[in-house]
């Protein structure tokens, strides 16, 4: 009992114990009293906490508060001072049996109707028994049973079981024709795959002609638009040249034509615009006429004094004349 | 036999419905020796096309693009030698596409195990096939182009396969990569494949305008006569091929004219010596000599040689020719020969 840590009340009121493993002590047979150091309370089971009251079929999981509510703490605490509080109360209050007067003491004393002997010695006797030591025992005889029933035998001559010749054509049948199967697979996955490669093959073959056929034609055509349309070029450049060329031609006819009689034109319009004059002729005109008109207009100027002069004279004379004739009249 | 337990070098198969999908369990085995037997009786089984689809519909493929990262080796050859048996069935090889292997295969190729990098290129010849899987290798076209310089031999023959298979699809990826002077190196192999794949590749090249052009530039054509004179029917068929694509543009008439090649290509269409047999394997060659011969008889210089030989050429050309095409083109030939001006209807 010395490992048992004391019983605690959780802070919920639920009951825990928890002791260390210690082994088995070895009591007699009879309980000694117990001592004064125990702190087992027998209560009564009724009010036992750990036994389970009412239904169980819906038990009432101890709720895990990490806190509990500090008024539950409170009032748990309430109920274990009024507890103790009660519990020495009731201890005060208790009658006891009055002290011994001096000199005397309580003696205890049994009132039964039959003494009992009391008495802390336990009357014990110690029985020992033992087995006898194993004695040798000599083996057990052979169980012979006897015999009942009919004896028979039976012996395998050579060549009965297994006949070479019978067993032998299926094992080899079976093998052989395995590897056959095998075998011929094999040949026909060859075969199959040498068809699908001269199938391609062959009509690669004729793809290529094909192809090459559209290949050369396709080149040709090529070629001939090529020259085709160099052709057409080199035709249409011609015709521009033709054209050209004509169109030089008549250009040059027509200005052939035009510029004609252009000289005798020019000359004729030069003549008369007196660029092509006699040297002579133009010095006698220039030089020689104003001179000569000159003269003939001084001569003339002269003429026309003479005559304005002549005619004053003869008007004079005339006046002269008149007035004579006048005053004659 | 797969699974019997006397065969160490496979796991056991179980019986029925339960084979593969047991099998493909055994592959999660962290173990590389369980999964390298497992392996290996996934590869007999898988002849079988109903197999086949059962991995397929299965959903075991994914599985299997886990293992393409492992890193043992031998799991890594092994597992693509698996997609090369499921490439040999329409539905693998859909399944194939569909799951996007593409990528995880293209890192495959730079593999360190010559087995592992052999197997993948099986498998991507498998996949060309069929057109949607030329489409989307057409992508990977420059990678197995660097590919083509540094593999061995019979690894090279498959990736000019897949290379030529691809091109006739589309034939720009592969011009882009330079493909016209890495072929013209490989024309001039000493093995017979690699001059067949390597003329059937430049035939695929050639048929676009740039195709035609590069071969006139890079001097292809000389090598090419050569190879007209080779023992193998396939490589002359293809390198007639070529110069048929080639001899259609002007530059490539006059190196063609210059290089004498006609008289060459006479020889191979003259019918004298021919058997029965060879007659079948020589279509091909004799349709594209034709085709050559057509497309250099625009040339003036082609048309003069070509008119004196036009009695072989009829010969081709009657009734007496049993193959429908080769009588046609040789019909072609003398129409284009003998064609003038004024017979034309149009220009």
């Amino acid at each position: 009992m010395a490992y048992v840590s004391p019983t605690k009340r959780d802070q919920n009121g639920s009951y825990t114990f928890s002791s260390r493993p210690r082994p088995v002590e070895d009591r007699s047979k009879y309980r000694e009293a117990p001592s004064e150091q125990t702190q087992s309370n027998y209560g009564n089971i009724m009010y036992d906490r750990r036994v389970i009251r009412g239904n169980t079929y819906a038990q009432q999981i101890i709720p895990t508060t990490a806190l509990p509510d500090p008024v539950e703490v409170q009032r748990q605490q309430e109920i274990r001072r009024r507890n103790v509080a009660a519990k020495r109360a009731r201890e005060q209050c208790r009658t006891r049996t009055p002290e011994a007067l001096q000199g005397r003491k309580h003696i205890d004393v049994q009132t039964d109707l039959y003494l009992e002997e009391l008495s802390d010695v336990i009357v014990a006797s110690d029985i020992e028994c033992q087995t006898d030591a194993f004695l040798d025992k000599p083996a057990t005889p052979l169980f012979i049973p006897a015999k009942s029933g009919k004896d028979v035998e039976t012996q395998i001559e050579e060549g009965e079981l297994f006949d070479f010749d019978r067993e032998v054509p299926a094992l080899l049948e079976v093998l052989v024709g395995k590897t056959v199967e095998q075998s011929l697979e094999e040949v026909m996955e060859e075969e199959e795959l040498a068809g699908l490669r001269a199938q391609q093959r062959a009509f690669r073959e004729l793809r290529n002609n094909e192809l090459e056929e559209v290949l050369r034609l396709k080149e040709q055509e090529r070629r001939r638009s090529k020259e085709k349309e160099r052709r057409v070029a080199q035709q249409k450049e011609m015709l521009r040249k033709e054209r050209e060329v004509a169109e030089k031609i008549a250009a040059r006819a027509f200005t052939q034509q035009y510029l004609a009689d252009l000289l005798p034109a020019v000359f004729t319009s030069l003549r008369s615009h007196g660029y092509f004059y006699d040297p002579v002729e133009n010095d006698i005109e220039t030089n020689f006429f104003p001179w000569l008109m000159a003269e003939v207009n001084n001569s003339l100027e002269k003429r026309y004094t003479a005559r304005a002069l002549l005619d004053t004279i003869i008007d004079d004379v005339a006046q002269k004349r008149q007035e004579a004739f006048k005053d004659t009249q | 036999m797969a699974g019997s337990p006397y065969d160490p070098s496979r796991a056991p198969v179980a019986y029925g419905r339960r084979a593969v999908p047991q099998l493909f369990s055994e592959l999660q085995q962290q173990e590389a020796p369980r999964r390298v037997r497992a392996l290996a009786s996934l590869c007999d089984l898988l002849r079988d096309p109903e197999r086949i689809s059962c991995t397929v519909s299965g959903g075991f493929l994914e599985q299997l693009k886990v293992l393409l990262k492992d890193e043992d080796s031998i799991v890594r050859a092994k597992t693509c030698e698996l997609l090369h048996l499921l490439t040999a069935h329409r539905i693998g090889r859909q399944a194939l596409l569909s799951s996007s292997f593409l990528p995880h295969l293209s890192e495959l190729m730079d593999d360190s195990s010559s087995s592992c990098r052999r197997n993948v290129q099986r498998v991507l010849n498998r996949l060309t096939l069929m057109p949607a899987g030329a489409e989307a290798l057409l992508t990977l076209v420059p990678k197995l182009m660097l590919k083509l310089r540094e593999e061995e031999e019979d690894v090279q023959v498959l990736l000019l396969s897949t290379l030529s298979s691809c091109s006739c699809l589309d034939p720009l990826p592969a011009l882009a990569s330079d493909g016209v002077s890495l072929l013209l190196h490989k024309l001039s192999d000493s093995s017979t494949d690699i001059r067949r794949e390597a003329a059937a590749a430049l035939m695929a090249l050639s048929v676009c305008e740039d195709g035609m052009r590069q071969v006139c530039e890079k001097e292809v054509l000389p090598v090419l006569v050569n190879l007209l004179r080779d023992e193998d029917v396939e490589v002359q068929a293809n390198a007639a091929g070529v110069i048929m694509y080639a001899a259609i543009t002007n530059e490539g008439k006059q190196q063609c004219l210059d290089l004498d090649v006609i008289p060459i290509l006479l020889s191979l269409v003259s019918q004298d010596g021919e058997e029965e047999k060879d007659k079948e394997r020589k279509k091909a060659l004799v349709m594209y000599s034709l085709r050559a011969l057509t497309a250099l008889a625009e040339a003036p210089q082609g048309r003069c040689l070509l008119l004196e030989q036009l009695p072989l050429l009829g010969r081709r050309s009657e009734a007496a020719e049993e193959d429908q095409d080769i009588r046609r083109n040789a019909q072609n030939a003398v129409r284009v020969i003998t064609w003038t001006p004024c017979n034309t209807g149009d220009l």
